[in-house]
């Protein structure tokens, strides 16, 4: 039974892969996306690193972090898209008859999502060091720093397979993306989460991605805090987003 | 590999009050009963929103039927549907195929998707690529398919894993007469040689009458009729015969004589229709009357029933794009032209 699961599983993940590679308008513009914004925080914004109290020992290595797990949960979502887009289109059908156990469809999505990102990291890492980013961790701290990256790149697949399941068309990407960018952005993005102020604060206290970010960074910092929290956190999500996403295969297969 | 003598209903199809009711809507599919055997080919005929892609999405795992059973290869459709998807292969409507992948990656993709066992994966795809005959397009992208090569890809796909029981929902709509041709051909080849069990939904009279073993006529969600295509047609009636005399001033002679082989039925302007008495036998008497009688014909045109005139009968409407007639026209030898 594991073979065949694992068969089906890769063919779904290959043919993602596939396409996506091939397809430049499609890739190129999903892996600028984290560029974009690395520029933009890293570059635009490095005064923020010299605030009083900002702590951190590279501006660019704060923000690194934040656009590894945005580039990694939105990895996820992307995959979100192609699946609604095959369910639009009725290669999910093929996918549903073919396929011993479904879930495997989920899975090879996860699989193909996860794949993908590690060219994003070696493009978005590259490009950081260019820019001048030290990096404090060791190697461990850092595989670490990445491993938090995947586990919330296949939270997000999951969550956004649920959505795609569900609704079984690309017009459902705006529930997919937005809530993933809120709770991105709701996070201590530019500064250490002890300089916030305001209504951001106890938001930030409460959100899930606070606890990944945070742990990222001071894995960066080579002084990691807050793993065990943040690994939690992660498998909780996972868990949960699970559960979402095999309840939007049962309501894909109770729709036909 | 070879079903046939599999025996029992391995490869079967048993169908028992079948309902799929949606959500806002009538009932697609009102409490169906049928019973495919194993080698045989089922045609499933019957208009644009009858229930028959419904049906086939049941049995075919897709859909959870709503109330009733199925058991396809004697596995129930609702509890074992992985199970099922091992033994059934499904062309539906529209070929889900993706425009971007190759016939050959394709291949690769459906034969990893049933599991295969990656030495059997390249050659299997290979021999189904060349029994559809698409061997020389199997690096082209599938976008750049005609809609029949689409179809035959399709074919080919729901192949692989070499299925036991196979679902085709009008596999042919949209095809030339070649492509048509080919997929009957190869149809019946899965039937006659490897003991395929194939259940096809279509809305063309010609499709179901010369491919089908047995045919299931379904209206409104309902299996109106069912039987060979011979059965409905002999149940519904003697074949008709209308004759056109040359010459319109002999239309009550051409009557008088042809009262004696059957009672009137319905024609248009010049031409007068009879149903036979006898059955086709009463051509020859008819032919030979009117020779006698020297009856110049401009045309005599036999109606066998058809499965449209069956639909007819069974359901009180006409089955949609049946109006391309299937009646045989005998175009009279000159002698029998010019003379009878």
């Amino acid at each position: 039974m594991i073979r065949p699961y694992f068969s089906s599983a890769w063919a779904v993940a290959w043919r993602y892969l596939h396409n996506l590679y091939t397809k430049p308008a499609v890739f190129i513009p999903s892996l600028l996306f984290p560029l974009f914004f690395l520029a933009a925080f890293a570059g635009g914004l490095s005064v923020v690193g010299k605030a009083p109290g900002f702590g951190y020992y590279d501006f660019t290595a704060f923000q690194f972090c934040f656009v590894l797990i945005q580039a990694s949960t939105l990895a996820g979502v992307f995959a979100g898209f192609s699946i609604a887009a095959d369910f639009e289109q009725g290669m999910g059908r093929r996918m549903m008859l073919a396929t011993i156990h479904r879930s495997s469809i989920v899975v090879g999505f996860a699989i193909g999502a996860a794949s993908r990102l590690l060219l994003t990291w070696v493009v978005v890492t590259g490009v950081a060091l260019l820019g001048g980013m030290s990096v404090a961790g060791s190697g461990i701290n850092l595989a670490g720093m990445f491993s938090l990256a995947l586990l919330g790149n296949i939270a997000a697949l999951l969550f956004s397979a649920g959505i795609a399941l569900r609704f079984r068309s690309l017009q459902a990407g705006p529930l997919m993306q937005m809530p993933v960018f809120i709770i991105l952005f709701l996070a201590p993005v530019y500064v250490p989460q002890n300089l916030l102020t305001g209504w951001i604060e106890p938001a930030a206290s409460v959100n899930p991605v606070t606890a990944l970010l945070n742990a990222a960074r001071s894995l960066m910092a080579g002084e990691p805090t807050g793993l065990l929290a943040a690994y939690g956190v992660a498998a909780g999500m996972i868990l949960v987003m699970a559960v979402w996403a095999i309840k939007g295969l049962r309501s894909a297969e109770t729709a036909g | 590999m070879s079903n046939k003598g599999a025996g029992s209903k391995e490869n079967g199809i048993e169908v028992e009050g079948l309902v799929r009711e949606f959500k806002n809507g009538p009932r697609a599919v009102d409490g169906i009963d049928l019973v495919v055997e194993p080698g045989e080919i089922y045609g499933f005929l019957g208009p644009n929103g009858a229930g028959k892609s419904t049906t086939v999405h049941m049995l075919t795992t897709l859909l959870p039927p709503t109330a009733g059973s199925a058991r396809v290869a004697g596995l129930d459709v609702a509890t074992q549907g992985p199970q099922v998807r091992e033994v059934i292969g499904a062309a539906l409507q529209e070929a889900a195929l993706d425009p971007h992948l190759t016939a050959r990656e394709h291949m690769k993709l459906q034969t990893s998707l049933h599991g295969m066992d990656r030495a059997e994966r390249h050659q299997r795809g290979e021999e189904l690529i060349e029994r559809v005959g698409l061997t020389e397009a199997a690096e082209r992208r599938v976008g750049d398919f005609s809609g029949g090569m689409k179809r035959r890809l399709d074919l080919a796909l729901a192949l692989v894993h070499r299925p036991r029981v196979l679902f085709l929902d009008e596999p042919t709509t949209g095809l030339d007469p070649q492509s048509r041709a080919s997929l009957w051909s190869e149809v019946t080849r899965l039937s006659s040689e490897d003991g395929v069990t194939v259940f096809l939904t279509t809305q063309y009279l010609e499709e179901a009458d010369q491919l089908a073993n047995r045919v299931g006529i379904i209206d409104d969600g309902r299996i109106a009729a069912e039987g060979t295509p011979a059965e409905l047609k002999a149940a519904i009636g003697r074949p008709s015969v209308e004759v056109t005399p040359s010459d319109g001033a002999r239309i009550a002679d051409a009557q008088g004589i042809l009262a004696d082989f059957g009672a009137p039925v319905p024609a248009s302007g010049e031409t007068i229709g009879i149903r036979l008495n006898a059955g086709i036998d009463g051509l020859v008497g008819i032919v030979r009357a009117f020779d006698t009688a020297d009856i110049e014909l401009a045309s005599l045109v036999l109606n066998e029933p058809t499965l449209d005139d069956v639909f007819l009968a069974k359901t009180g409407h006409h089955l949609e794009g049946a109006s391309e007639s299937e009646s045989a026209e005998m175009p009279l030898p000159e002698t029998q032209n010019s003379r009878a």
